[in-house]
């Protein structure tokens, strides 16, 4: 049977009368009048992105913006710590006994660790005053600004957090950061009292490195995927064994420009490493002594006036 | 009224996302700041998913001290686009907050790649294609609270202050 259709419009409701619906405001009105609203907004969104890229005219603005929202980060992190705390301490009960013995036999060879090293570092400290050796900037000449981290990272290709100090306390583009356990990353951009930081994870970010075990081998450090961190550029001849500690080189050479990153800033161990005959490079992986995922504070490293710089 | 009720739970969202979800690795692939937004979309239309999209947006640029504008043109446009969703074909079919959660979670990866892409940025696209999975998992189990505790603050209106305007076949 051919079916015989034809196109027409009907409207909804035209026979009976209706309240004023308080409702969809975008199907009152015309479809003209919604592609005009969104086509602005898309509009000024691409405004904002190259405005907000090209130049730091909404620096300003974004800087006030996000101090005002500060305090309400704060309050959820507050809120929500109890309850954080409360799953750790659930989790850390799993495999708190083997953690248990597997510590303390960490802590004797450590404590015997300690003692040779405490020895060697005071005789370091005499040759160097008898000398009076010049050596490159350590930790030593840069003040600690601590600070907690407002936001962590919000998307699995974004690498970098939100810290709550800024240029109010000293901290300026391109100041190292790190925690008790290692380097985390730099300073990417400072405001008055917030600063965004870039992590060692961050496709861009690299920091020289070399083996603590070995300081011949020398090399880049820089992302390697997920959680791992690749040691690249170190040639074939050095030894570099599996369990290696790797820390900061500092400035290497006579180089024009002087390395950000002070010498001796533990970034992490040595978790697998390979020779193959096609690569002029020595293959190795790194772990990371800072777990990037669960920053809660952090130390932002300010050159002393006149000392260690950029 | 509506507007306000939208703003405050886009802004509890937020914080929750910013200051609490991303602690944990696995809900950096998710977003309930996503799923609240479509969830509101797909209630009150085009035009309020449009507008929540980008004061959402412009919101989490500031508090990340991101680039400005990125995450509003996103949102902005997936907001849009399952408003127009809801107005249209959706309606009260159980599972459109499920496929707009799920198609929009893998535009949202994959235009914030593109833009960071255009921009410069480093736009590692293994690192999305892995994290995707997992991320849209999540994304799905947060819209069944999510999708209801909205419907009770946005109830549904009535057909006839949806549609106004029908194409009738035959």
């Amino acid at each position: 049977m051919p079916r015989n259709r034809t196109v027409r419009f009907a409207v909804l409701g035209s026979s009976v009368q209706r309240a004023a619906a308080s409702g969809y405001p975008s199907s009152r009105s015309s479809a003209l009048k919604r592609r005009i609203i969104v086509g602005g907004l898309v509009l000024l969104s691409l405004v904002l992105i190259t405005v907000s890229f090209r130049s730091s005219a909404l620096d300003g603005a974004q800087g006030t913006a996000a101090s005002i929202l500060r305090p309400f980060e704060v309050a959820a992190d507050r809120v929500s710590r109890p309850f954080r705390d409360a799953a750790g301490w659930a989790h850390g009960l799993v495999d708190a006994k083997s953690e248990n013995k597997k510590l303390r036999v960490q802590v004797e060879a450590l404590r015997r660790q300690l003692i040779e090293d405490e020895s060697a570092v005071q005789e370091n400290v005499q040759l160097k005053q008898a000398l009076a050796y010049k050596g490159p900037p350590s930790l030593a000449n840069f003040r600690r600004v601590h600070a907690s981290v407002l936001t962590n990272p919000q998307s699995a290709i974004d690498e970098s957090i939100t810290i709550a100090a800024g240029t109010g306390d000293g901290v300026a583009a391109g100041n190292v950061v790190i925690t008790p356990q290692g380097l985390v990353g730099t300073v990417d951009k400072a405001w008055s009292d917030v600063a965004r930081v870039t992590l060692l994870t961050d496709g861009q970010s690299a920091v020289t490195a070399r083996d603590l075990t070995n300081p011949a081998a020398v090399g880049i450090v820089k992302r390697g995927g997920g959680d791992v961190l690749v040691f690249d550029r170190v040639p074939k001849s050095p030894y570099v064994g599996v369990g290696d500690t790797v820390i900061t080189a500092g400035s290497v050479g006579r180089g024009a420009l002087p390395s950000m990153f002070p010498r001796g800033i533990q970034i992490g161990t040595v978790a697998s490493q390979s020779n193959n005959d096609v690569n002029t490079f020595k293959t190795i992986q790194l772990k990371p002594f800072v777990d990037f995922a669960t920053l809660q504070s952090v130390i932002v490293l300010v050159p002393r006036a006149g000392e260690a710089g950029g | 009224m509506d507007g306000l009720k939208a703003a405050l739970v886009l802004f509890v969202a937020s914080l929750f996302q910013l200051a609490v979800l991303t602690e944990y690795r696995p809900f950096r692939t998710s977003s309930i700041v996503l799923v609240a937004l479509l969830s509101i979309a797909l209630l009150r239309g085009s035009v309020f998913g449009a507008i929540a999209g980008f004061g959402t947006g412009l919101l989490l640029d500031t508090a990340t001290l991101g680039t400005l504008g990125v995450t509003s043109l996103l949102l902005t446009v997936g907001g849009f686009w399952i408003g127009r969703y809801g107005e249209t074909t959706a309606r009260d079919r159980f599972h459109a907050p499920f496929v707009s959660v799920a198609v929009v979670t893998c535009l949202y990866a994959f235009g914030q790649l593109a833009l960071f892409f255009v921009l410069g940025e480093p736009a590692p696209a293994d690192i999305v294609v892995h994290a995707l999975p997992l991320g849209l998992l999540l994304n799905l189990l947060l819209t069944v609270p999510v999708y209801a505790l909205i419907r009770r603050l946005f109830p549904p209106l009535e057909l006839g202050d949806r549609v106004r305007e029908v194409r009738l076949l035959g």
